[in-house]
């Protein structure tokens, strides 16, 4: 009786340390589409607890529970999942950000990146706080030196004049001081569209003959802008026909590695001649 | 005289009743999936430390608590506004106080003064909605008379003028920034902090006990402003002391929630259909009715599509809007 007795408590105590052992790990909840592929890049996606319902990549982010959409998210169903961090964007409905850390939660509130050096700071700030700083190191100086690479080689060539369209009604074009204007510059094109809030008027674009347009897909609109573009025959991209329609969120929601993949298929767009 | 205190109380039981029905039944559901027969445990629980004593006692209660005083403080402005101008169409929203404090809260945002802390926001709409209520108190008051017809116009355009300016502060602001206006815009009652929960729910309680001071002037000038001046009321106190009144309360609402449509035009009228057109009776019926209105919307807000949440005002435009077309259509035929 008295070795069954031991034996158990040996096999508690076992079992105590070994949780004690994993109490390093932590519990994730990630409300942004790119924080959950970013988690899943770190290697660290078993301990990631909670999704949103836009967190589509990897496939495997679809099999976690869903805690809300975008902006909205559910603050009961963060509580039950028991987080030890919650990683949010500035899109994260900020009154619900203020309840989970009101209740003692570890809350890090990631902004939408301006520009690709941001991007590469916010993945770093995010390999910290889970413990993955060197992986991340790695993952950054290969894309940094890929970027670098494409760089290089883009410089040389002739800069056309590019006008990004995101935006139809009012239309909003991508000033220099947003995120996918560095797609652009690295991709050896020149946004023709100064720094503000990027409201612009269709003759003012006109006006300034873009060499490229570019539209982010707006749904349906995204065919539609362009056959407006196409009316005025006298601009250099309807001429070219050097209109383009690419994928929202390959521009918007980007990661480190996203980035590099997207600034590859922009330099395509900016210069077919170029060869990798 | 008895028979009325009777009345009274039968009425406003019952609606007390009914707000707390509702608000139990909304502190029990949830996308937490809290077994319903656990709650009274978890609540008593001494340590009070689990997961689920915080989901009841700091997510759901202060919603319910906020909804209460939300939505009772715009039903008890819409009973009155109605009240005084004799017009069933008017609605706390209508004099544009609710313009003037997306005005304010819009401006705060654009010029960044927003991440200071979170009474800013709620300070800010305030202010906007005291702008709109010095604006039209000056334009329509002459030597102490308040002119209704002139209020009402006004009060419409300065909306109009408002959601103009809040147009143009979104196409200026950057694309995060404009969102976080939207949202504002969009409402709802997940507060979290305490004391402007409490600052909601006392401004609501002390208004009705001010509103019911006025219940017999509100009783005679519902007759006609004329009738009432003969019948020995000091109609133009009354008309100054409750459309002020009335525009605080719904500015005080609209800086701590949103805009949360439908409120305060549905709930009055569901609640004179019930109760009859006393104002004894409607004023407190009108303000418990109102946040058991909230609340029911709110918590079917909250679980509809759990986890999501859909915004309160969805709620409250659908279910009050095609309640009232029903009612209206069985009133009619009956």
């Amino acid at each position: 009786m008295r070795i069954r007795i031991l034996c158990l408590s040996a096999a508690i105590f076992f079992g105590i340390s070994l949780g004690a052992s994993r109490a390093g790990s932590l519990r994730i909840i990630s409300l942004g589409p790119a924080l959950t592929e970013s988690v899943f890049t770190l290697g660290v996606s078993d301990q990631l607890v909670g999704v949103t319902t836009y967190c589509t990549k990897p496939v495997q982010a679809q099999e976690k529970d869903k805690v809300g959409a975008a902006v909205e998210f559910n603050v009961e169903k963060v509580l039950t999942l028991n987080p030890t961090l919650v990683l949010a964007t500035s899109l994260s409905d900020p009154k619900s950000v203020a309840k989970l850390q009101s209740l003692g939660i570890n809350v890090e509130v990631f902004p939408a990146a301006r520009s690709f050096n941001q991007l590469c700071e916010e993945f770093l700030r995010l390999a910290a706080l889970i413990g993955e700083q060197e992986k991340a190191e790695t993952i950054l100086t290969k894309v940094r030196a890929e970027v670098e690479d494409i760089r290089g080689k883009t410089s040389v060539l002739p800069k056309p004049s590019v006008v990004v369209q995101a935006g139809a009604n009012p239309l909003w074009v991508v000033p220099q001081d947003y995120f996918i204007n560095d797609f652009i510059e690295y991709a050896g094109g020149e946004n023709i569209i100064p720094a503000g809030n990027g409201h612009f008027s269709r003759e003012k674009i006109l006006g300034l003959n873009p060499d490229v347009i570019i539209i982010t897909t707006m749904g349906i609109v995204g065919d539609e802008e362009k056959q407006k573009w196409e009316q005025y025959r006298s601009i250099n991209a309807v001429k070219n026909r050097r209109i383009y329609i690419v994928d929202s969120d390959k521009f918007c929601s980007p990661t480190p590695e996203g980035f590099v993949e997207t600034l590859k298929e922009t330099v395509k767009l900016l210069h077919p001649e170029y060869e990798e | 005289m008895k028979n009325k205190t009777v009345q009274w109380f039968c009425y406003t039981g019952s609606f007390l009743a009914l707000l707390l029905g509702i608000g139990v039944l909304s502190l029990c559901v949830g996308s937490a999936g809290i077994p319903v027969k656990d709650v009274l445990s978890i609540l008593f629980d001494k340590q009070g430390l689990s997961v689920q004593h915080s989901i009841l006692m700091d997510v759901r209660l202060p919603r319910i608590i906020l909804g209460i005083a939300v939505g009772g403080s715009l039903s008890l402005a819409g009973v009155i506004l109605q009240g005084l101008f004799r017009n069933p169409l008017v609605e706390p929203y209508t004099l544009g106080v609710s313009g003037g404090a997306a005005l304010g809260v819009a401006l705060s945002i654009l010029l960044g003064l927003h991440h200071w802390m979170g009474w800013t926001l709620p300070l800010f709409g305030f202010t906007g909605a005291l702008g709109v209520i010095g604006l039209l108190y000056m334009l329509n008051a002459r030597r102490g008379i308040v002119r209704l017809q002139g209020l009402l116009l006004n009060g419409v355009m300065l909306s109009f003028i408002a959601s103009s300016l809040v147009m143009l502060i979104l196409s200026l602001s950057r694309a995060e920034d404009a969102h976080g206006i939207i949202f504002w815009i969009m409402g709802g009652l997940d507060e979290p902090q305490w004391s402007v929960i409490r600052v909601a729910i006392l401004g609501g309680i002390t208004a009705l006990a001010v509103s019911f001071c006025f219940v017999r002037d509100l009783n005679a000038i519902s007759l006609g402003e004329e009738e009432a001046k003969h019948l020995g009321i000091n109609v133009e106190k009354t008309k100054r002391v409750l459309f002020l009144m009335t525009a605080f309360l719904t500015g005080l609402s609209v800086s701590v929630s949103g805009m949360i449509g439908f409120v305060g035009l549905v709930v009055p009228h569901a609640v004179r259909m019930i109760v009859g057109s006393d104002y004894r009776l409607l004023l407190p019926s009108a303000f418990l009715g109102g946040g058991a209105f909230l609340v029911f919307c709110d918590m079917l807000a909250r679980i509809l599509i759990m986890p999501q949440e859909l915004p309160v005002g969805v709620m409250t435009g659908i279910l009050g809007g095609s309640f009232f077309i029903y009612a209206l259509s069985r009133l009619e035929n009956g």
